[in-house]
């Protein structure tokens, strides 16, 4: 038992099956010369933004916490804030997971096709994704302007609501490129993309780039 | 027509009965038809406040504290002891005010809305674990309020701990203790059972909770003058409904919740005991003009000449 | 409408497209049709901002990260091996405990999607080891979840009480009886597929042992310490405890452990900022779908045909019950409570119903409905924390649906499961 006990906990220390090891100094773009270079900053970017959000939102967190039970006096402004955070790793993790294909789907039935029907049809996803995520990129601009007009603030910080969703048309946006280039990518290769530089099949293996 | 209405209460609450009786006048007297929907349904106070601009919603209801972020002027509602405490003359104060019947009215023409009516829903009073009869007694208890900067700027005046938590977490923040009270008018207190998690209520006669109804302005002006004339009517029999509902509903919603817990205690706080919390008025008072300007001081100036006349 | 919008959705799905663009293309549809073209779309962008703005929501990036940190490190091996020398020997052990887990988690937290990665993240790879099939767990993580709704603190509940005028305290208390019930039933379950897959056993661990396993984990039992002395103590909300948590598991693996440095905390964090966005992308989209289907009238509608006004108390409550489980199957469980029990409190007056069972059953449903496929928070949680694709996370799920199911029945017709501690406490 001691032995088969070891390994296991061994195991457990070292299994991180579970979490995502997605780094993004393996991320290669793609695409040729100075398009590659922007993508390759773009990517970093929103790996930073996404890590500086979700440290930000604990930090704050535990700042409001501290400050009420330990100071008498709450951080008003605290809610808000992580209104704002989220609206910032929602919209920049979307572009990133687009980057990645670990959009959520359900691929049973596509699975189950030949692969001379699934390029076409991951073409057809693809570019339905993309208009559909410009779309919103667009109407979510004009909120945005509706919102500028109205000038409606936030209670606590004083500023205009329309800065916390500033992230949602730059967010749509760059998701829809992504899906933009997925299809250019399956038009031009002959395997098949889940993303720029991520073929099909939801393997653990295939998934930790 | 299809007209839809959205408010920021229960069916059952007062906004709720309001709308009620609103939607049954209109279609008595019209063939147009009114949808209604009540908290939740149809998003939070601000977001039908936006579908209301944009004219997907016809009809809404929202009170003033929220409506304070898209027009600061209507934050006046926060000032404690600007509404007078006697319910007869708080209706002939809601009735006569110029201040609402005829300023407001223009400032939210400005957002693209027509302010059809302000009512009264009851006076707030204080749900707390411990009794409250002076400000001292408010030291140290983390209040619960809206993260709205002149009610944060009262309960600081009060001499409590102001603190922000989410609607959803009042409940459970009361009965683990983060928070050791919260207000509201006695009927919310009793539809949201913040009574079963606090064993104090106290009065103190500061604030009357007012809403208001609103319906988007490019619908309104562009009804026949004769529909314009019956959303009117309908708006003020709903009023005068509202007004004579009112007249019972904080003593039958405290039989309820003495029913319901027959040891909680009730206080209302006398002139004696009020006079120490309406002295804290004035730094209120001057945080509102600063954050609104004259504009803001005009309104406040208004609303005291008001409460003089109905008063007096 | 409502009939193209869901099958529009459904074949979208079953196609391939991401998980979003039904939802999506949904509520376009929608808009589209109330409003006769796309001029109030902007209101579909409110909608799906309203859908990620409420505060109680940061618990599950900050369960996520906590769960990240110490799956990573040492602290949820440590955890695990305490639990392992107590009932490794035993058959279906570590499958009752993880249901158990999620129970007493559930119950703090009040959150099932973060239940679902804090205590299934570290114990599934164990579970995997242990021999179980991956559907199993899958499965048996998120329902065991889902029991969160029932035992207290539930957010669902709160939200029916304040909509329906009912004590809330009296809606806590009996949920406490049907939550435990789906526990033990699951457990009997988990013992069951052990023994039938033939799940092998560790060797019983001395006591020497156990108590070897245990000092190991004393730093790591400090989680449940601080999380259930925070929250009763009144030092943080169920909410705020999530970043407590972030703030201990960083505190033991980078100071205590040295297991963590500054780059795996950054890439933690980000690993964690895009599960977020994957499940909440779908949150949101949901948001706007679900008021596309509330400003249609749609469920008025449809409960406008059926002619509840003539059935009895049983009756009643089997409409209540499947409404509340197709609603959920489709749209988020708190917008479902919102829209529906006004709809139904006429009725349910009228037959002379307890609110505190309608309410009890309406949980039960809203908790079954968000393990129910096709959209679910708590399934898309799972695939985007455990990286599973979506028929294996949903493979598993008809026998604990099944025997949610029959609670749900028993409930109907034995209202003493709920209302037994009720009385005990009120009456
Ligand atoms: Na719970
Ligand atoms: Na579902």
């Amino acid at each position: 038992m001691s032995k088969q006990h070891h390994e296991s906990q061994l195991q457990s220390q070292t299994d991180t099956t579970s979490t995502d090891d997605t780094d993004t100094g393996d991320y290669k773009s793609e695409l040729p010369g100075f398009l590659g270079t922007v993508d390759n900053a773009i990517s970093r970017i929103e790996s930073v933004l996404l890590a500086a959000g979700v440290l930000l939102m604990a930090l704050n967190t535990i700042a409001n916490v501290v400050g009420r039970f330990v100071f008498q006096s709450s951080l008003f402004f605290s809610e808000e804030l992580n209104r704002l955070l989220i609206v910032l790793i929602t919209f920049a993790g979307i572009s990133y997971a687009a980057r990645h294909g670990r959009h959520i789907r359900m691929s049973a039935m596509y699975d189950a096709l030949p692969s001379s029907l699934r390029k076409p049809l991951m073409i057809a996803i693809t570019l339905v994704t993309a208009v559909f995520m410009l779309g919103l990129a667009w109407y979510s601009a004009q909120y945005m302007l509706t919102l500028y007009d109205r000038g409606r603030v936030l209670p606590s910080l004083q500023i205009p609501v329309w800065i916390i969703y500033v992230w949602a048309p730059i967010g749509f946006f760059m998701t829809g490129l992504q899906y933009i280039l997925t299809a250019i990518k399956n038009m031009i290769e002959k395997d098949i993309y889940l993303s720029t530089n991520v073929l099909e099949g939801y393997d653990d293996d295939e998934v930790e780039i | 027509e299809t007209w839809r209405y959205a408010f920021e209460e229960a069916l059952n609450e007062v906004q709720g009965v309001f709308a009620q009786k609103f939607k049954e006048e209109v279609e008595a007297n019209s063939d147009h038809e009114i949808q209604l929907f009540p908290y939740g349904t149809l998003g939070e106070s601000a977001d039908i406040m936006e579908q209301a601009q944009s004219g997907i919603l016809q009809f809404v209801d929202q009170s003033p504290g929220f409506t304070g972020s898209l027009i600061p002027e209507a934050q006046v509602f926060f000032v404690p002891y600007l509404l007078p405490q006697d319910q007869e003359q708080l209706n002939e104060f809601f009735r006569t005010s110029k201040a609402i019947n005829e300023m407001f009215p223009e400032l939210y023409a400005e957002q693209g809305l027509e302010l059809l009516t302000m009512f009264p829903e009851g006076e707030v009073c204080m749900t707390t674990k411990e009794p409250v009869e002076s400000p001292e007694d408010l030291n140290e208890v983390k209040f619960r309020v809206m993260t709205n900067p002149l009610l944060v700027e009262s309960y600081q005046a009060f001499g409590a701990t102001p603190t922000p938590l989410p609607w959803g977490e009042v409940y459970g923040g009361l009965q683990t203790n983060i928070i050791q009270g919260q207000e509201n008018p006695m009927f919310f207190i009793e539809s949201t059972k913040m009574y079963e998690v606090t064993d104090y209520i106290t009065c103190a006669g500061h604030n009357n909770f007012t809403t208001a109804v609103m319906a988007n302005k490019d619908f309104f002006d562009g009804l026949s003058e004769e529909d314009q004339t019956m959303v009117n009517n309908a708006i003020e029999a709903a009023f005068d409904h509202i007004l004579e509902y009112q007249q019972g509903l904080h003593e039958t919603s405290m039989e309820k919740i003495k029913e319901a817990k027959p040891d909680m205690t009730f206080t209302v706080l006398d002139e004696e005991q009020r006079k120490p919390f309406q002295e804290t008025a004035s730094s209120v008072e001057e945080a509102f003009v600063e954050m609104t300007g004259d504009s803001g001081k005009e309104i406040l100036d208004q609303m005291k000449a008001d409460l003089e006349n109905v008063t007096k | 409408m409502a009939v193209t919008i869901f099958s529009i959705m459904v074949v979208l799905l079953l196609l391939g497209f991401p998980m979003m663009i039904p939802l999506i293309i949904g509520s376009f549809v929608g808009f589209y049709t109330l409003f006769g073209g796309f001029g109030q779309l902007e209101t579909m962008v409110q909608q799906m901002m309203a859908g990620i703005r409420p505060a109680s929501l940061i618990a599950v990036p900050m369960f996520i990260f906590a769960a990240d940190i110490m799956t990573r490190g040492q602290s949820a091996g440590r955890l695990i091996d305490m639990v392992m020398s107590f009932v490794g020997h035993i058959r279906g052990g570590l499958a009752v405990s993880t249901a158990a887990a999620c129970t007493m988690f559930g119950a703090v937290s009040g959150s099932t999607q973060a239940t679902v990665v804090a205590i299934g993240s570290p114990l599934r790879p164990r579970m995997l080891k242990a021999g179980y099939n991956d559907s199993f767990i899958l499965a048996l993580i998120v329902n065991s979840s889902d029991i969160a709704f029932l035992i207290p603190p539930s957010i669902g509940m709160i939200i029916y009480g304040v909509v329906s005028n009912t004590s809330i305290s009296e809606l806590f208390i009996a949920g406490v009886g049907p939550g435990l019930l789906i526990l033990l039933l699951f457990s009997i379950y988990s013992y069951i597929y052990a023994v039938r897959h033939n799940v092998p056993t560790e060797e019983k661990a001395t006591w020497g042992e156990r108590l070897r396993t245990t000092q190991k984990a004393l730093w790591p039992l400090g989680f449940p310490a601080i999380i259930i002395g925070g929250i009763y103590g009144g030092i943080f909300s169920p909410t705020e405890a999530a970043a407590v948590c972030v703030l201990y598991a960083i505190f033991l693996e980078m100071v205590v452990f040295r297991e963590l440095d500054l780059h795996g905390l950054y890439k933690t964090a980000k690993s964690t900022g895009l599960i977020t966005a994957v499940v909440f992308i779908l949150v949101a989209a949901g948001a706007a779908f679900s008021w596309v289907i509330s400003f249609a009238q749609i469920p008025q509608q449809i409960l406008a045909g059926i002619g509840i006004d003539q059935m009895g108390q049983i009756g009643v409550l089997v409409v209540i019950s499947i409404a509340f489980f197709i609603g959920c199957m489709f749209v988020d469980p708190i917008v479902v409570i919102l829209v529906l029990v006004p709809i139904f409190a006429p009725v349910v007056d009228n037959v002379g119903l307890d609110p505190v069972l309608v309410g009890t059953i309406i949980t039960l449903q809203v908790a079954i409905g968000s393990a129910t496929p096709p959209f679910g928070c708590d399934i898309f949680t799972a695939i985007a924390v455990f990286k599973r694709p979506y028929m294996d996370v949903v493979r598993g799920t008809p026998p604990f649906i099944l025997i949610l199911l029959c609670v749900s029945a028993a409930l109907i017709f034995f209202p003493q499961i709920a209302l037994f501690l009720r009385d005990l406490a009120f009456r």
